[in-house]
């Protein structure tokens, strides 16, 4: 079986997003959907398409044509940019970028920017108690509250991240190579955070990362993307041991292991490029 | 293997700087032989970068620097200004992991390949253009680019540029400083097996700083792991990682998301690698080691047979990868 299992209500569908900047078509035909709880990786190299995916998911960016709904809801219909809609569709989907330095104000506290954005959903609820559950939720003590982003290590900027971006309790976490900045004991450590996040609150994450290890970790269904388009999705465990399409494999020969010959992979690679444009893949076309 | 044969030879390094607990290295030795490429890996701030451009005798002002860095058997650290621009003019250069920061963009890159040989080789211009097309045919780019400027190309073939403008005038060493981190894995391919052709056609010694185990072990002959700046442990490739001796290679390997591994928890390292501006007594890696004892805290190790940990010679540590490793 190769379609991917749609439930009866995914938490996020996405169909028929095209975009297109000049004559590149960043964005075609991109459609799949996620379900309440599950984890789906978007991998594919950059140029791909999967970071401008996930920025029209969340609103980043418009799509040319195409829908993204939210629990039923569809978001990519309404213009209008009132500031209780605006909240509402933050509410639905939250992002966690790859560099977490960037995304904090270097001279907000923690504790008072995750307040700040208790404050702006939730005005009537009590925002000290839930900042300290957030911090712990993240395993940051409550003393993490007074600290400066600066004074905090990458990992740790990468938890506060986390812990605000779950503030507004999303149905879909969409986390674009949150982990690829990170020393690799470190990312253990928020991978195996987010796994845990995941099992307590039903949270569903949309993971792109380029990192085939990381995909094989933290998610259950795969779709890889390839100029633009998907050209093969499946359960992870299937995509991974059992690649289709030549793109696939090429990223899975790509990684690094003992024995490995990359002379051999750049060969693929330039065999690959001179193929024509991929016709988006078919769950059915298998190749033998 | 002599010291002859050794294209960078570093004895004892230690570097201090101002307003820190502990130096940045403390007493590192490590050896790159002549057609060899050497991994030196470790967690960002382990001191692998710093390690790596010492040999460049490019250090931070206001350094403490001890022990010695030989690069074809001359020492880096007490060279006059002279000798230092001859040395990275020639016998070793370096490649930068972002080569858009490291290329001039308002300059052709026909001028960014021979502005160093026209500047230092007097032989003038015109066979530093002879060497350019032949190098730039040896890393898989047409004349083409010799006329063109660096946002016209991909990150990728940029590198390239990078490592033709590194090999011009024919170094004996290569150091190479993440080069592949900023690239995508199938670019990276290409990139590694340029590199290994390069080091079997023109015997270039190489010193290759990454966080990648996966790939380290598989392009390099020998290994260094770094942790706190000191060398913690050191080998063969295939030895290392395939039977890793010091606790923290066996966590680095342990908490590395892997393909062929089943998707469960990973094994993280608790904790995080010590602050400069804390002091270290005994080993820099007890404080989140599973196996620490009190001697571990209190006494410094000394590396001995390529690893600097007490407990080396009782503990067995299979990787998660064999399936028997006992979770924390």
């Amino acid at each position: 079986m190769h379609e991917m299992t749609g439930g009866a209500d995914p938490v996020l569908r996405v169909s028929g997003l095209r975009k297109t900047y000049g004559v590149v078509r960043a964005v075609d035909d991109v459609s799949f959907t996620l379900d309440k709880g599950r984890s789906l990786g978007v991998v594919g190299e950059s140029g791909s398409g999967k970071t401008t995916t996930a920025r029209i998911i969340v609103g980043l960016e418009h799509a040319d044509t195409g829908q993204v709904a939210v629990a039923g809801r569809d978001r990519t219909e309404s213009r209008r940019h009132g500031r209780a809609e605006r909240l509402r569709r933050a509410r639905e989907v939250q992002m966690v970028f790859q560099d977490p330095f960037l995304s904090l104000d270097p001279r907000i506290p923690v504790g008072t920017a995750l307040r700040e954005t208790l404050r702006l959903h939730f005005p009537r609820r009590d925002g000290a108690a839930r900042v300290a559950e957030l911090l712990d939720q993240v395993g940051l003590g409550e003393r993490a509250a007074a600290a400066l982003p600066r004074e905090l290590s990458g990992g740790q900027r990468q938890r506060v991240a986390i812990a605000r971006a779950l503030a507004v309790e999303p149905a879909v976490l969409v986390l674009d190579e949150a982990v690829a900045a990170l020393d690799v004991s470190v990312q253990a450590q928020i991978l195996n955070l987010l796994a845990d996040i995941r099992e307590q609150t039903g949270i569903g994450y949309l993971f792109i990362t380029h990192d085939l290890g990381v995909v094989r970790c933290v998610t259950d269904d795969v779709v890889v993307m390839w100029r633009g388009a998907i050209v093969e999705r499946g359960p992870t465990e299937r995509v991974l041991a059992a690649p289709e399409h030549p793109y696939t494999r090429l990223l899975l020969d790509s990684v690094p292991r003992p024995g490995w010959d990359p002379g051999r992979v750049a060969a693929d690679r330039r065999a690959l490029a001179s193929t024509a444009a991929p016709s988006p893949s078919s769950p059915d076309h298998r190749k033998s | 293997m002599s010291a002859a044969t050794h294209v960078l030879e570093i004895d004892g390094l230690t570097l201090r700087l101002p307003r820190t607990a502990r130096p940045v290295l403390d007493g590192v030795d490590l050896t790159v032989g002549a057609s060899e490429i050497v991994a030196l890996v470790g967690e960002s701030g382990s001191g692998k970068s710093m390690t790596l451009r010492t040999a460049l005798g490019l250090l931070p002002r206001q350094a403490a620097v001890g022990g010695s860095v030989r690069v074809a058997g001359e020492d880096v650290l007490t060279m006059t200004p002279a000798r230092l621009r001859d040395l990275r003019a020639g016998t070793a250069s370096m490649i930068f992991q972002d080569p858009r920061a490291a290329i001039n963009p308002l300059r052709r890159l026909g001028d960014f390949l021979t502005e160093s040989a026209r500047i230092n080789g007097g032989a003038g211009g015109e066979r530093a253009v002879v060497r350019a097309r032949h190098l730039l045919a040896a890393v898989g780019l047409t004349d083409r680019v010799l006329s063109q400027y660096p946002h016209e190309l991909s990150g990728g073939m940029l590198q390239r540029i990078m490592i033709a403008s590194a090999l011009m005038n024919d170094p004996g060493l290569l150091l190479c400083d993440e080069p592949t981190t900023a690239l995508d894995v199938t670019t990276q391919a290409e990139i590694v097996a340029l590199l290994a052709d390069l080091r079997n056609t023109f015997g270039t010694g190489m010193l290759f700083v990454t966080h990648d185990l996966g790939l380290a072990a598989a392009i390099s002959d020998r290994v260094f792991v770094m942790y706190a700046g000191r060398i913690v442990e050191h080998g063969p490739a295939g030895s290392l990682f395939g039977a890793p001796r010091h606790p923290y290679t066996a966590a680095l390997l342990d908490s590395t998301p892997r393909l062929e591994a089943p998707s469960e928890r990973l094994a993280a390292i608790p904790g995080q690698p010590p602050d400069l501006r804390a002091p270290l007594s005994g080993c820099p890696f007890a404080a989140r080691c599973a196996y620490a004892i009190e001697r571990c805290r209190a006494e410094r190790p000394e590396p001995e047979n390529g690893v600097a940990c007490h407990r080396a010679g009782e503990l067995v540590l299979a990787t998660v990868r064999e399936g028997d490793r006992p979770r924390a």
